[in-house]
């Protein structure tokens, strides 16, 4: 296949399963019915929420496949069995049949171990099937061995089961690529030039440019990317000058606010949907190193923004940037 | 001599930090496995949109572990957290065979970063515990892990929810680290 039918045939994969999910009944998460799920088990055919996903994964393959419809790839057998099944109404009424007195379904608030309870008895125990249908129960002795394994699983579970790791998890939402242009007037630090390097550091993260040798205008026009998280702050960004037997030198450094790029982009959502426009501006001040107004703009459906920084605490030099946003679409 | 010796010993390695990513794909159990790691417990996850960081004390080395969610589009923001790593650790669902093949393509790809050149790895044949999980030697075939070359590599069969495997991993961690690799 060629690149562009691939292109095409996954783009129309992708428009099934979207249909699919907009369906009145997939608006609502198959075990506990929380609004909105977008996370769905493939082999089984139920769109579900991410609390229940979390349970669902946590069963292994050979029970539930999870999916993100947003986040993963999807085969076109895995969309194809998603479509056999019809949605969330349709499996309920094989997986839900005969739910016995007693027996509730968990609700969107409901504890881990609830959920983990239902899910399990709905999908890997299959006690809510049509009698006819049901697996031998505790008769045989392999479906006994496999709830005795399984329960024991599920103790394991049944640990006070600290949700620090939720509080935690530190989420992307997407990714910025800077592209280091060029430097014009830097600062000497050797005898009559310099070797720049440009450092960004964005939370955690440091990524660098190469080191021009004895240039102080240097043209690097290099990549590098950072992952954005939730709760982000401006790109610092400096130049140093490579020594190879000392501690290289400072030759001056800048902020960069994203705000401004990420805040305009998830106003204007889907870039592709536009033809080349501006859409922000990030505005020249005292406070920051513009050397002019930084303008947003779409151009051919990415969201790109042309920067060029005054180098702070340093005699001289500036830094041209250009900064592409790659949003994670949930 | 003993005393001296040992002093000499710890204040090389006594407070030796190692930088740590763990990779795989999604539903391989990394996040179990870190918690497992650091807390000695089994948590109960849900997928990481992101990462959790967590510093994790062990045979005297301060492992700094980084561990990136393995959904298909997360896969890209590996490569920003590359820089200064040590050593990967490589999570497969040994018993998710159907996409063992995607695992070993990954693995791969991962090896072949300039970045990670100097990094040791380490891999976990994970969820041993669930029926038809490959062993070792039936993973190191499907990962292709004989086509390794110029790195220092293990592979262990864990469970993270029995806690099986996983300081076994650590120990070859942090004396292959010691040694000098990574």
């Amino acid at each position: 296949m060629s690149r562009f039918s691939e292109l095409k045939h996954a783009a129309s994969g992708k428009r099934r399963l979207k249909d699919l999910l907009l369906q009145s009944d997939n608006r609502f998460c198959a075990d506990c019915g929380a609004p909105d799920p977008k996370w769905a088990s493939a082999n089984i055919g139920v769109f579900i929420c991410l609390k229940c996903c979390g349970v669902h994964r946590s069963l292994g393959t050979h029970i539930s496949k999870v999916l993100s419809v947003t986040l993963d790839e999807w085969s076109d057998d895995e969309i194809d069995s998603m479509t056999e099944v019809g949605g969330n109404s349709s499996a309920n009424a094989i997986y839900e049949a005969f739910l016995p007195e007693g027996v509730s379904k968990p609700g969107p608030d409901s504890s881990h171990e609830e959920r983990m309870r239902f899910i399990r008895s709905k999908y890997e125990l299959q006690e809510f099937l049509k009698p006819s249908l049901r697996i031998t129960s505790g008769k045989t002795s392999s479906s006994s061995l496999k709830s005795s394994f399984s329960t024991k699983l599920f103790d394991s579970f049944r640990i006070p089961s600290v949700s620090k790791n939720s509080e935690g998890m530190v989420e992307f939402i997407g990714l910025v690529k800077v592209k280091v242009k060029k430097g014009t007037n830097l600062a000497i630090r050797d005898m009559l030039s310099s070797d720049p390097y440009v450092v960004l550091t964005l939370g955690k993260q440091t990524v660098q440019t190469t080191v021009m040798k004895s240039n102080l205008n240097p043209v690097w026009n290099e990549e590098l990317m950072l992952s954005v998280p939730q709760d982000f702050g401006p790109i610092k960004l400096s130049v140093f000058d490579y020594d190879t037997f000392s501690a290289d030198d400072i030759m001056g450094e800048a902020e960069i606010d994203i705000q401004p790029l990420i805040t305009s982009a998830m106003a204007f959502g889907d870039p592709e949907m536009f033809g080349n426009m501006q859409i922000g501006k990030w505005l020249k001040s005292n406070d920051n190193a513009l050397v002019d107004d930084s303008i947003i703009n779409i151009v051919d459906g990415k969201v790109m923004q042309e920067i060029s920084l005054k180098l702070q605490n340093v005699e001289c030099g500036e830094l041209e940037v250009e900064l592409e946003w790659m949003p994670l679409d949930q | 001599m003993g005393i001296l010796f040992s002093k000499m010993f710890s204040s090389v390695f006594g407070n030796k930090e190692a930088r740590i990513l763990v990779l795989g794909l999604d539903n391989a159990g990394k996040t179990t496995i870190l918690y497992r790691l650091q807390m000695g417990e089994v948590v109960s996850t849900i997928p990481t949109i992101g990462f959790n960081v967590e510093t994790v004390q062990y045979n005297n080395i301060k492992f700094q572990v980084w561990d990136l969610g393995g959904q298909t589009s997360i896969r890209p923001y590996w490569r920003c957290y590359f820089p200064n790593t040590q050593a990967i650790i490589y999570v497969v669902d040994s018993s998710d065979v159907d996409r063992l093949v995607i695992a070993k393509d990954e693995f791969h790809a991962i090896l072949e970063e300039e970045e990670l050149r100097g990094a040791i790895v380490l891999i976990f044949a994970n969820k041993q515990d669930l029926p038809g999980a490959l062993d070792d030697a039936a993973v190191t075939e499907a990962l292709e892990l004989h086509k390794i070359k110029n790195r220092q590599w293990a592979i262990f069969k864990t469970s993270a929810i029995k806690g099986e495997g996983l300081f076994e991993g650590l120990d070859w961690l942090s004396n292959t680290l010691k040694s000098g690799g990574g």
